[in-house]
């Protein structure tokens, strides 16, 4: 026993010098020759010009875009001739992972899309060209998408379509109960309490916290003027009155049993609106589709979208695309043109009939697609007043710790005073990641 | 060995370097770094922080609280399935002989089956008004909610797991049951020996090898337990379900490459840790 045992001993501690003196090469050797990495941005490099692009292009598009692009960007192949598109679908799923890889691989395509929250994480690797000087005019999109592409000052890449909460609701219960749709808080809960009364079994859906809830409580802080960060995107302002007072808020309605303490999932949500279990709930503009299609024709009637309601403003959670540019890319003249092209107000128009992603730029929303529309012109409205999380890397931890006090300000478990005080806590020991 | 021997191993050889051995040591070679996600157009310039992070993983309560539910899951889990899959197997083995084959691919289907759609039944099962609670009701047992109780979560997936496993092991230990002697019970019942004694005396022992084997395979697999928080609850509500490796894939996800690796090695160790102490209890013959 004693042998074998020294002799495994002697094994394993073999083993683990080797591993040891491995990992000691890896991460000791190359300190030298570092450099690399594109720490010179800033400026945002030549200016880019109207002739054809040419060449090819290599794109990664995720989702429902990844399925379809092609068909957009084969009007742009048309247009000019010597360019040739390579769309790759990536699944949402695998999305982040594989941008990340392909950074650190230095396997990159030249044009990608990106989840609006995840800018700031990936342009701190330094992989993405900054945006060109004039490339489009900043002032024709959505203020709040726009602010998606920003990290630290610079913009790396154009918003490309946007989403945004609206308040959806039963129009046959509100007018049952005699209530208009809500515009301020008070009007807000009076109003679920409505159709609670005429008959839904909960007056609102809303997420007792859990995975990106935050996107459901950030808004309201917003309305009543509070922030993530402070002007200068040094701390993150968490520990205030408006935080405070939005937690509170939120958990009101769990405490007043207006809403389900139950989180549903996507799928339930719908059936649970349609068949009036549910008398309101929040979501994106895809909803609409989804409810048209599964209550039939005779549902369209019963539903409508508004505003969020709000405090002293009415600002929703925007989200949404970008496109953005790698720094190794092959063909940078060309990828930033089919990214202008993007941009455009005719292609938006456009990609909303192949895709029905909502267009980024305001100019597009005048055309009667969107104008008239009952449903999207509320959304048209809600994106003059919709707000993104900062552009930092760390955002996606730092929103794990608010679903994460949320879901324990909801079931009780803490109060939203010592909820704000432990994300502020925890949120610093985070940082800001700049 | 002769060249030409290496030279059939090499592509395999190759290949375990490049996608195994290599990532395997310079993760572990990660975690002694600050590495995040910015670093990843430059990984030789990070900073080596020798054992941080691994001292950091022990004050973060989260970590800690997802170690106290891997080890829960394994404590409560392994038991359960070896348990259950040697009485499947028994009750296969020796009587119902006639829906022998039905039965064993009843109990193989949950293993065969992705998880995705495991998950989207287990859901109705589980729901506040589903099968388990209308059964429940029908002894007048009001039922939690199970998935987002924090009480109930964990045995939730408990269930879930062990009736998903039992099918790999009540296959070995069919296999298993087949080998043993005939005629060593023979022998036994001559003796004057029971049934109990029999299966006592004749059978686990003649199982051994199987029942170690067993034991460290689901011993491995929980501690990796991943796949029905990942789908079922996200590790929730409120961290009850947060398993080690799924705190780890949080972690990577957040760009903490560096701490995520620590983790893994953390869990890595465990695993060493309990395989050790399986070979030493069940290992040994007599």
């Amino acid at each position: 026993m004693t042998r074998s045992g020294a002799r495994r001993t002697s094994r394993w501690a073999a083993a683990g010098a080797t591993a040891l003196i491995g990992a000691l090469v890896l991460a000791g050797c190359g300190r030298t020759d570092g450099g690399g990495g594109g720490d010179d941005g800033g400026g945002g490099g030549e200016a880019i010009d109207d002739s054809p692009a040419t060449g090819t292009i290599q794109v990664w598009a995720m989702g429902n875009e990844g399925e379809v692009l092609d068909e957009l960007a084969a009007q742009f192949e048309e247009e000019n001739p010597d360019v040739t598109i390579e769309v790759t679908a990536v699944p949402w799923e695998s999305a982040h992972d594989r941008i990340a890889t392909a950074i650190a691989g230095g396997e990159t395509p030249d044009v990608t899309m990106l989840g609006t929250t995840w800018v700031g994480e990936f342009a701190a690797t330094g992989a993405f060209e900054p945006t060109p000087e004039g490339l489009v005019d900043e002032s024709s999109f959505f203020e709040g998408s726009w602010d998606t592409t920003v990290v630290d000052g610079v913009a790396y890449g154009v918003p490309w379509y946007v989403d945004t909460r609206v308040l959806y609701y039963r129009t046959d219960l509100a007018e049952q109960a005699g209530v208009e749709p809500p515009a301020t808080w008070d009007e807000y809960t009076a109003f679920t309490q409505a159709l609670q009364s005429a008959g839904a079994q909960w007056g609102v859906s809303l997420p007792p916290g859990g995975f990106d809830s935050w996107q459901y409580v950030t808004p309201l802080a917003w309305q009543q003027g509070g922030d993530i960060l402070n002007e200068d995107g040094t701390e993150f302002t968490f520990d205030t009155p408006e935080w405070e007072e939005a937690f509170a808020f939120y958990t009101s309605f769990f405490e007043e049993g207006i809403a389900e303490p139950r989180r549903l999932e996507g799928g339930e949500i719908e059936q649970a609106f349609i068949n009036g279990e549910v008398g309101a709930f929040y979501s994106g503009p895809f909803h609409v589709g989804l409810l048209l299609d599964q209550g039939g024709e005779e549902f369209a009637d019963q539903f409508g979208v508004a505003m969020v309601p709000g405090a002293d403003s009415r600002t929703s959670f925007t989200g949404g695309g970008n496109l953005a540019v790698f720094e190794d890319t092959d063909n940078r003249d060309a990828s930033w043109k089919f990214v202008r092209w993007l941009s455009q107000p005719e292609t938006q128009i456009a990609w909303y009939d192949i895709s029905t992603d909502l267009p980024s730029v305001e100019a597009a929303w005048d055309d009667p697609t969107f104008a008239e529309d009952p449903y999207l012109s509320v959304f048209g409205e809600q994106l003059q007043d919709s707000k993104a999380p900062p552009a930092i890397p760390t955002w996606a931890q730092v929103s794990a710790v608010i679903d994460q006090e949320l879901e324990k300000a909801t079931r009780g478990e803490t109060t939203p005073a010592d909820a704000i005080a432990t994300i502020q806590q925890q949120a610093t020991s985070i940082g800001t990641g700049q | 060995m002769t060249l030409t021997a290496w030279m059939f191993a090499l592509p395999f050889v190759v290949l375990f370097v490049v996608f195994m051995a290599g990532p395997i040591v310079a993760s572990l070679g990660m975690s002694f770094t600050d590495m995040t996600t910015r670093d990843l157009q430059t990984p030789f310039q990070v900073n080596i922080v020798g054992l941080d992070n691994y001292a950091r993983l022990f004050q973060d309560p989260r970590f800690v609280r997802s170690l106290a539910n891997t080890f829960t899951f394994v404590i409560v889990a392994v038991p359960l399935t070896m348990g259950l899959a040697l009485v499947v197997a028994l009750a296969l083995d020796k009587g119902i002989r006639r829906f022998r084959t039905v039965f064993r691919v009843g109990y193989y289907a949950p293993v065969v089956t992705s998880i995705v759609a495991i998950a989207i039944v287990w859901r109705f099962i589980l729901q506040p008004d589903g099968l388990l609670n209308g059964f429940l009701s029908l002894f007048g047992i009001q039922g939690p909610d199970w998935l987002q109780s924090t009480t109930w979560a964990l045995p939730s997936l408990i269930m879930m797991a062990v009736w998903r496993n039992i099918g790999t092991l009540m296959v070995i230990f069919l296999a298993a049951l087949q080998g043993v002697p005939r005629e060593h019970h023979e022998a036994a019942m001559v003796d004057g020996a029971n049934a109990w004694q029999r299966f006592w005396n004749i059978t686990i022992p003649a199982m051994r090898p199987a029942l170690l084997f067993a034991a460290v395979i689901t011993g491995i697999g929980f501690l990796q337990f991943f796949e029905e928080p990942f789908v079922m609850t996200r590790g929730g509500p409120l961290d009850a379900t947060l398993s080690t490796a799924m705190y780890t894939y949080q972690q990577f996800g957040f760009g903490n490459y560096a701490y995520a690796s620590a983790a893994s090695y953390v869990l890595f160790l465990a695993i060493v840790i309990l395989s050790l102490i399986q070979f030493r209890f069940l290992g040994r013959k007599d």
